[in-house]
C-alpha cells in the first residue's frame, strides 16, 4: 500500500517535470539548485523521449502493480512481490545514475529530480521489505505485499 | 471477509485520493500560473524610462522586444540557436529592430552581476558582444558554477577588447543598476512572468520560439501595420526610444 502512495507522489512529480519540458509550465518552482539547467540539458532526454515522461510510465506501472497487490487475488502472490522488487531496483538504479549525471556531468542539481530519486529508492526499500514480509508470513494475507 | 478487507483498505484509498486531489490541484495551479500563451499587449501604455538595449534601426517597421535573464537556460538556448538567424534575416535587413530588456529573476544568483557586466560593456559600445559572450558561456559563470562570477565576467571584458579598468570601475560601482532595475520594472509593468518573453508588434509571446514562429509574428505585425498605417495604437506601432539617450522619446509614427 505504501508503494502505491509513494508511486502516486512520484507520478505527480514526473508529470510536473514533463509538463515543463512540453512547455505547458513556463517556470519550475525550484528553491534549491538549478532545475532549468538540468531539464534543458541533453541528459533530460532518453531515447528521444523526455526522461520525466519515462518517469511517468515507470510510476504508472509501479502504481498499477501495487494497487493490484492490494486485491485479494494478488495480495499473496510471491511473483508480484518479486516483480516489484526487480522493477523498483531498476528504477532506483536509473534514478541514481541520473543523480550522478547531475552531480558530475551537468554540475547542477534539480530538486524535483532529487525528490524523484529519493522516491525511487524508497519504493525499492519498501518493495524489498514487503517481499521479505511476504516470505515470512505467506500464510497471513494481511502481511502480504502492498 | 470481503467487508473486513474493504474496511482495512479504506485508509489506503482515502490517502490515495487525498494525494491524487492535492497533486492534480498543484499541477493545475502550476500550469495556469505561468502559461505559455499569447496575449494582447496594451499598446496605449506610455513608454517608460526603460529603454533596453537596441540592435538595428529604431525606426524599423516592426519592433521586437525581448525580456530575458542572462542566467536563464532557455534564454541562452534561444540566444545561441535562434537569435543569430533573427538578427541576420530580420534585424540587419531593416525589417525589424530588436531590443533586449533585463529581467533578472530572483532565483538566479549571478544574473544581476551579468546584467551589470553587460551594461558596463554597453558604455563602451559592446553590449551585444557581451550579451553573446554571457549566453554562450552561461554554465561557466552562473550560480551553479560559481558564487563569485566577477573573475569570469572580467575575462570576457578583456577578450572583447574593452577598456578593462574602466569596465571594472563601472562594474564595481554598479553604475547602471537603476537602468537594469527600470528594464525589470518595464517587464513587470507588462506582466512578464517568465523568460524569455517576446513582444513582437502587438503580441506578447511568453516562451522561446522557433525562427519560423518568429518570422510569422513579424509578418503578422507587418500586415497589421499595413492595414492601419496611421493609427498610433495599432498592433505594430513601434515605441520609439532613443538608442543611447537618457530620456524617452514621444511615440513616433512609422
Amino acid at each position: 500500500m505504501l508503494v502505491a502512495l509513494i508511486a502516486l507522489v512520484g507520478l505527480f512529480v514526473a508529470t510536473y517535470l514533463t509538463l515543463f519540458k512540453l512547455g505547458v509550465i513556463g517556470q519550475l518552482v525550484c528553491a534549491v539548485g538549478s532545475c532549468e539547467t538540468v531539464q534543458l540539458s541533453r541528459w533530460a532526454t532518453f531515447l528521444g523521449v523526455p526522461v520525466a515522461a519515462w518517469g511517468i510510465g515507470y510510476y504508472v506501472v509501479v502504481l498499477a502493480l501495487s494497487v493490484a497487490g492490494t486485491m485479494e487475488r494478488w495480495e499473496a502472490s510471491p511473483s508480484l512481490a518479486v516483480g516489484m522488487v526487480l522493477l523498483t531496483a531498476w528504477g532506483a538504479l536509473f534514478s541514481l545514475w541520473l543523480t550522478a549525471l547531475e552531480l558530475f556531468v551537468i554540475h547542477a542539481i534539480c530538486q524535483w529530480c532529487v525528490i524523484s530519486a529519493l522516491l525511487s529508492v524508497s519504493l525499492f526499500v519498501v518493495a524489498l521489505l514487503d517481499w521479505r514480509d511476504g516470505r515470512s508470513y505467506t500464510a497471513d494475507p494481511a502481511n502480504a505485499a502492498g | 471477509m470481503v467487508s473486513e478487507q474493504r474496511r482495512s483498505n479504506r485508509p489506503f484509498v482515502i490517502a490515495l485520493g487525498v494525494i491524487a486531489i492535492v497533486g492534480v490541484l498543484a499541477l493545475a495551479w502550476s500550469a495556469t500560473r505561468t502559461k505559455h500563451g499569447v496575449t494582447d499587449v496594451d499598446l496605449k501604455a506610455d513608454p517608460t524610462q526603460a529603454r533596453g538595449y537596441l540592435l538595428g534601426d529604431s525606426t524599423a517597421p516592426v519592433q521586437i522586444l525581448e525580456f530575458a535573464d542572462f542566467e536563464c537556460p532557455a534564454c541562452a538556448q534561444f540566444a545561441t540557436l535562434t537569435e543569430p538567424d533573427v538578427r541576420k534575416t530580420l534585424v540587419t535587413t531593416g525589417k525589424a529592430s530588436y531590443r533586449y530588456f533585463d529581467f533578472p529573476l530572483p532565483m538566479h544568483k549571478n544574473t544581476w552581476a551579468a546584467s551589470n557586466a553587460a551594461a558596463c560593456a554597453d558604455e563602451q559600445g559592446k553590449f551585444w558582444e557581451m550579451h553573446d559572450m554571457l549566453f554562450t558561456n552561461q554554465d561557466r559563470w552562473n550560480g551553479a558554477a560559481t558564487s563569485s562570477p566577477k573573475g569570469a565576467l572580467k575575462g570576457y571584458a578583456q577578450s572583447l577588447g574593452l577598456d578593462v579598468p574602466k569596465w571594472e570601475k563601472c562594474y564595481d560601482e554598479e553604475r547602471y543598476r537603476p537602468r537594469i532595475a527600470s528594464n525589470r520594472a518595464e517587464a513587470e509593468r507588462r506582466h512578464v512572468e517568465s523568460t524569455p518573453t517576446f513582444v513582437i508588434g502587438g503580441k506578447m509571446i511568453a516562451s522561446a520560439i522557433t525562427f519560423d514562429q518568429f518570422m510569422k509574428y513579424v509578418d503578422d505585425a507587418e500586415k497589421a501595420l499595413a492595414t492601419k498605417p496611421a493609427e498610433p495604437t495599432s498592433a505594430g506601432t513601434p515605441i520609439v526610444l532613443p538608442p543611447n539617450g537618457t530620456a524617452p522619446a514621444s511615440p513616433k509614427r512609422p
